[in-house]
């Protein structure tokens, strides 16, 4: 007895041991990363929550219509053979045609049409300025809208194709309908819908017996869009966040991620001899103003707070060097400013460099003063104490309060910083419960109505999309007075990507940078930078100066996508 | 009461002295009192490091401050050489703070850290220096890999090597444990770090404990109804998702008080260890001293403490410091969630922001995690070391024959 | 007459109380059943709280998910919530007690409910794919740290103060002294990446992606080898509380008479060691033990985070951030139920296992 359980012991161990022995890394795989749910709570419904779609490399099994080129601004069509306007004011694009999905379906106009009819179920935003669809031939679809506006051509334009084989039932289901019963019916039953395998029109197909919690294989696709150029026979997704893929890169086991790395790692990976690519993300933390406290509602004030913090100490100590300060402080990125706004409204543009003169002579001009013990006092003798909140678990963000904190007070402010729970701090934010916040000034967007309705929507009560309930967020009234004008900020927010008419939206995104930069309604502090983590050693991608990495990645028009798309990326060898 | 407090450090002696017998509790008692300077002493005349150093972020072990002169100036390594010259600093680095006291005797320079059209200052400084421009700068020993033998600009390369000489590279304390993703000093940190989190760890290991002690013997001493109601509720309070109630917690309150975060821990941790007591004292009562005792008419309180708690003593103490690390390790659970201030900068938060923000990765910056650690965990050995002699004075049985 | 009638009629109703005080004198006198009664309230008290606790978070699946599309994906909040609205069928404004009532019938017929954040996805299947991953890793390393924690604290104690003892004593101490996912952390970057000993990515994950599970044995050997490691950090973390546990326990019973008597009547010191002092010594273990498996499922999320080995604690942290209520509920059931259940298997087994308790348990 004793005997039998010795020896089934030393087995174990043996086998135990096992797990030490190294493993061969497998060929002419491309190894990357993002997080993914494994089956049961993962499946494969890509229109429903914890469907395995693999964000940015979505691309690689529902290919896209087009892919923006940041750097230029013009669209390169993907499945998008054609595409633009005609002259009735309607969208119209034309399919590539020849590329098969993984079942066997041929790629067609009735995918792209089931695609927009499960969305126009979903009730996305896309629907809001169409009124219908129609299918031209088999490979050419009309979007038919009352007023055609460059945020509809993005929002068609980014779309990933879904198979009419697996989706096309319900997708014919939901064409037929009107909002009503039937219609919560084939919703509920569209959010339930499970199919039985992945189904992929690009470039490699997900292979389902591979998925568990440590990685997914992807497996060419030599049918699909862009199957025959590629120098890759498969993908390997590694699964994880920051802590988890950390050790795979830095054991060379990885060789490109997207996730936010803190400046220590960064520095360790350099050292090893990983690339680092940096793109601007067009967003970054700001100081939000609860407009509804005295004397935060005072543009003065809010003006202090920006001549006093040093934003490049700010954004180095919070991201290192992908903590890039924000220059001209209008409310949306520098790089969208340049390419939004002429050279003579940059330079009449105030930049509210670190200047703590100029601070004080802004207060004092209003009739504040310090006291006796150095603190900052307002005309009705309290003191400027406030409380900043932040989301706790951002590290860089939470940095950035930290460092702002201690700017501000050395400057006779008197602020406490307090952490708050990420899930709970937006709630706090959307009710108005702050005085000061860390939130995020602009979004990843080329679109610059969308960095300002951030502030102007977003963080200022949503209204009725919300539902009840929902306060003010930061209390900003919307319609202001600046120097060229009264305007009311929201509406030309919207205004400004209606239509198709460049220089008139760049007419009115010049009036909300000019008016954002006087009034400051929150206080940007500088712009995230990706940290992208690239083993060259094992991929090969373009030199650090090509424009495409003007594309930062993370959602539509990823550049690592881009390069699979095209054929461009391949194993460093060859 | 002055009398007591003078006579201390002389009966810290005298019990070191009492119990040398026993080494390993000696040790464990020396460690102990280390720990007390260290944590409540110290950080009397150790400043907290508050300052960002933008060029010292995770600085290695012992990195400090050098002084960079040029080739022609070789022998400047001093403040007192250094006295009527004109030194360079960059701002939002360990420059400024350290050249303050001296800011009279000598000129100085001041550069921006960096800016959009100028660059890095370190760089202009060196450049600077280089020119004759200026005396002398002060520079992170980082730095000088970065600007220096890194130097991926041929042109300065070739200047900075032809030019300048490090003429002290101990001209700035040394940083024993690194500094951390701030640019600040661990070992300051580590000085200040340590007391908040001993008081509420030893308050909360007292009330749990003590509340397990006391439940668990009077609930097995008794037995009938109490025990049925007291193991209910020990059953009810271990069964209860204890991360829910935090977060539902810290919403609801805010702990600004040491004592009271201590008594929340306290007040978590005691169910696990009412019931091992419990089970402990149920297999004592049944003993024959008990049986004698109780025949003999002696009151339950004495039964508890007079002939049951001794034989405890050595289980009890080992899980009493038990709890104490498990409620520092708690804490950081706490400040996580807002429980608690971050404000205070105890080892827990040191851990939780090393972690976060990715230093374990780092060797250089690896200080900043494992510092706070080694600090609880040897924390916890003295205790251990210490518990033996405890053990002995207790327990007569145990004492080793001299 | 009426007087008769109504003596009949009182005398059966008295029969009826008299049979359910019968009944109900016999199950509070019996142990047991007394026990398994008081686990089965605890247990639904508990769970009540529960629910209405998890509700009372702040934020609720719907807020939580448009957030994290939201930083994730960088579109406007409308889109965001247009989709996660039109993808729940969560509806916030049902009452407390509506959903009480209905999870609370479900729950009866062996049904938790379905994942909100994952609709079409049953709660139970979510925890049957992930709890033995949990029970596997975390009950293995249990055992393997209880068994050697009692054989090197008796040696502790049989060589007190000796340079054994001594080292053993700092290593025990120390090793408990850092949190386990410092130890995991550890683990993989000195001894994956600095020394190369193990493949970092080859050993993530519960079993290889290429081997079918079952009972065959290249699952059976992949399954041991992906748990070692998480395992080593579970021992690494625990040993120590189980070494000093027994040797304090073991040092109070080695002083007893009756050791001193078994030694004098000369039996062998093997036969001492296991019989006598060991089975004693180990007795209040066993009750921290039995805690322990109560705790077994809900430890180590930082770790299954680490080494990708996920069990029930990711599935718990993972619906907890996001608020998904339904999954919560089944997950904290279960936990609820090991630790009840587990103080009811310590409190009957312990009268088994010390006979003076049995004696006193029937006083």
């Amino acid at each position: 007895m004793k005997k039998r359980f010795l020896v089934i012991f030393t087995l174990v161990l043996a086998v135990m041991a096992m797990a030490f022995a190294p493993v061969q890394a497998q060929e002419n795989t491309l190894n990357v990363a993002w997080p993914y749910t494994v089956p049961p709570t993962g499946h494969f419904n890509t229109f429903a929550t914890n469907g395995i779609v693999l964000g940015q490399y979505q691309d690689l099994h529902e290919p896209p219509l087009a892919i923006l080129l940041w750097a230029t601004g013009e669209y390169e069509g993907m499945i998008a053979e054609e595409f633009g306007w005609d002259d009735d004011g309607n969208y119209v694009v034309k399919m590539v045609e020849g590329y098969t999905w993984s079942d066997g379906s041929s790629m067609t106009a009735d995918d792209l049409m089931a695609t927009f009819n499960i969305f126009r179920l979903r009730g996305d935003a896309v629907w809001a300025n169409m009124t219908g669809i129609e299918k031209v031939d088999d490979y050419t679809v009309k979007f038919v809208m009352d007023a055609p506006s460059s945020l509809v051509e993005r929002l068609i334009l980014i779309t990933n194709l879904r198979p009419a084989s697996v989706y096309g039932d319900i997708a014919n289901r939901a064409a037929a309908l009107e909002p009503g019963d039937e219609w919560d019916a084939l919703l509920a039953e569209l959010t339930e819908f499970r199919p039985e395998a992945p189904v992929s029109g690009g470039p490699y197909t997900i292979i389902p017996d591979s998925i568990n919690e440590a990685n997914i294989m992807m497996e060419l696709n030599p049918g699909g869009f862009a199957g025959d150029i590629q120098n890759f026979d498969s993908v390997r997704m590694w699964n994880g966040e920051t802590e988890v893929v950390t050790p795979l890169v830095a054991n060379e086991e990885l060789w490109y991620i997207t996730h936010g790395i803190p400046p220590t790692t960064e520095e360790a990976f350099a050292t090893q001899g990983i690339d680092i690519v940096r793109s601007g993300m067009n967003n970054g933390p700001g100081i939000y103003v609860n407009h509804n406290v005295y004397p935060l509602n005072l543009v003065e004030v809010r003006q202090a707070i920006a001549y006093v913090i040093d934003r490049e100490q700010n954004g180095f100590v919070s991201l290192g060097e992908s903590g890039v300060a924000v220059e001209y402080m209008d409310g949306m990125s520098d790089g969208l400013s340049d390419a939004w706004l002429s050279d003579e409204t940059i330079d009449s543009l105030n930049f509210y460099e670190y200047s703590p003169e100029t601070a004080e002579a802004l207060l004092e001009g209003i009739g504040f003063s310090r006291n006796d013990d150095g603190i900052w006092v307002d005309d009705n003798g309290d003191t400027l104490s406030f409380e900043l909140t932040f989301p706790q678990e951002y590290a860089d963000w939470s940095a950035a309060a930290e460092n702002a904190t201690a700017q501000l007070n050395d400057f006779g402010f008197d602020i406490t910083a307090r952490g708050v729970q990420f899930q709970q701090h937006p709630q706090d934010i959307y009710d108005g419960n702050f005085e000061l916040a860390i939130r995020n000034w602009g979004l990843g967007d080329p679109i610059p109505a969308r960095s300002f309705l951030e502030a102007y929507n977003r963080y200022n009560g949503q209204g009725e999309l919300a539902g009840e309930g929902v306060g003010g967020g930061m209390g900003f009234d919307v319609n202001v007075a600046y120097s060229g004008g009264e305007i009311n900020v929201f509406d030309i927010s919207n205004a400004s990507s209606q239509g198709v008419d460049a220089a008139a939206q760049a007419e009115l995104v010049t009036e909300l940078a000019v008016s954002y930069n006087e009034l400051l309604p929150a206080i940007p502090l500088w712009e995230r930078y990706t940290n992208n983590s690239l083993n060259r050693n094992y991929i090969s991608v373009p030199d650090a100066s090509d424009p495409i990495y003007a594309n930062f990645g993370g959602g539509a028009d990823n550049w690592m996508t881009y390069l699979i798309l095209t054929g461009v990326a391949a194993p460093a060898d060859m | 009461m002055l009398q007591q407090i003078l006579k201390l450090p002389l009966n810290i002696l005298l019990f070191g002295w009492r119990i040398r017998g026993n080494r390993a509790g000696l040790i464990g008692w020396i460690g102990i009192v280390a720990y007390f300077i260290l944590t409540f002493i110290m950080p009397m005349f150790v400043e907290f490091d508050d300052e960002p150093k933008l060029d010292e972020i995770t600085g290695p072990l012992g990195s400090r401050i050098v002084l960079v002169v040029h080739k022609d100036d070789a022998d400047i390594k001093t403040f007192e050489d250094l006295e009527g010259k004109t030194v360079g600093v960059v701002s939002q680095t360990g420059g400024p703070i350290l050249i303050e006291p001296y800011a009279d005797t000598l000129t100085v320079e001041s550069y921006r850290w960096s800016s959009r059209r100028d660059g890095p200052g370190i760089q202009a400084a060196l450049v600077d220096v280089a020119n004759k421009e200026i005396d002398a700068t002060l520079i992170f020993s980082k730095s000088i890999e970065e600007f220096i033998y890194n130097q991926e600009d041929a042109e300065l390369k070739d200047l900075f090597e032809d030019n300048l000489v490090i003429s002290n590279p101990e001209f700035g304390p040394p940083h024993i444990l690194g500094t951390d993703t701030q640019g600040r000093d661990i070992a300051t940190h580590i000085v200040h770090g340590g007391r908040v989190l001993i008081l509420t760890a030893v308050i909360g290991g007292v009330i749990s404990t003590g509340i397990a002690l006391v439940l668990g013997s009077v609930s097995a001493l008794l037995g009938g109804v109490v025990d049925n109601v007291a193991t209910a509720l020990t059953n009810l309070i271990l069964a209860v998702p204890r991360f829910p109630l935090l977060v539902v917690l810290a919403g609801l309150i805010r702990f600004d008080n040491t004592l009271l975060l201590g008594v929340l821990i306290g007040l978590l941790g005691w169910p696990a260890l009412m019931r091992a007591i419990r089970a402990q004292v149920l297999s004592l009562r049944e003993r024959d001293f008990v049986e004698a005792a109780q025949s003999l008419g002696l009151s339950t309180n004495h039964i508890m403490f007079r002939e049951i708690l001794p034989n405890m003593i050595s289980f009890v103490s080992i899980n009493f410091i038990f709890s104490i690390t498990f409620a520092m390790y708690e804490q950081i659970g706490l400040v996580v969630l807002g429980l608690a201030p971050i404000s205070d900068y105890t080892w827990g938060v040191m851990l939780y922001f090393g972690r976060t923000r990715g230093t374990l990765f780092n060797p250089d910056g690896a200080s900043m995690a494992l510092s706070p650690v080694l600090a609880i965990a040897l924390f916890q050995v003295c205790l251990v070391l210490f518990a033996r002699a405890l053990e002995e004075i207790f327990d007569p049985r145990l004492r080793s024959t001299a | 007459m009426a007087s008769n009638t109504n003596n009949i009629e009182t005398s059966q109703e008295n029969n009826v109380l008299d049979t359910l005080y019968d009944l109900t004198q016999k199950i509070t006198k019996n142990y047991t059943i007394r026990i398994f009664v008081q686990a089965f309230f605890t247990i639904l008290a508990v769970m009540t709280f529960t629910f209405v606790l998890i509700r009372l978070m702040p934020g609720n699946p719907i807020d939580v998910l448009i957030e994290q599309i939201l930083v994730q994906e960088g579109i406007s909040y409308r889109e965001a919530y247009d989709r996660v609205a039109a993808s729940f069928q969560f509806d916030p404004d049902a009452t407390i007690f509506d959903q009480y009532i209905e999870w609370l019938t479900d729950l009866f017929r062996f049904d938790l409910g379905n994942s909100i954040t994952s609709p079409g996805t049953r709660v139970i299947d979510e925890i049957a794919r992930f709890l033995p991953w949990t029970v596997f890793a975390v009950g293995t390393a249990l055992l393997i740290s209880f068994v050697l924690g009692i054989v090197l604290g008796m040696t502790m104690a049989y060589y007190r103060n000796s340079t054994l003892d001594h080292v053993l004593s700092l290593l025990a101490s120390f090793m408990t002294g850092v949190p386990n996912y410092i130890w995991g952390l550890l683990i993989v970057i000195i001894i994956g990446i600095q020394w190369g000993l193990f493949d970092v990515g080859a050993m993530r994950g519960t079993y290889d992606s290429d081997v079918t599970p079952g009972f065959n044995s290249a699952f059976i050997i992949s399954a041991i080898q992906h748990a070692t490691l998480p395992i080593i950090t579970y021992v690494v973390s625990t040993l120590g509380s189980w070494m000093l546990n027994m040797k304090s326990s073991t040092m109070s019973v080695l002083n007893e008479d009756y050791v001193n008597v078994a030694e004098a009547r000369g039996l062998k010191d093997n036969r001492i060691i296991t019989a006598y002092v060991g089975r004693n010594a180990s007795l209040p273990l066993f009750t921290q033990l039995t805690i322990s498996i109560g705790f077994v499922l809900g430890s180590g999320v930082v770790i299954e985070e680490i080494f990708v080995y996920w069990g029930l604690g990711h599935y718990l942290f993972q619906s907890i951030t996001v608020r998904d209520y339904t999954s919560m509920q089944g997950v904290f059931l279960m936990l609820t139920m090991t630790v009840v259940l587990a103080n009811v298997f310590a409190d009957l087994t312990y009268g088994f296992l010390d006979p003076r308790v049995r004696i006193s348990g029937e006083k």
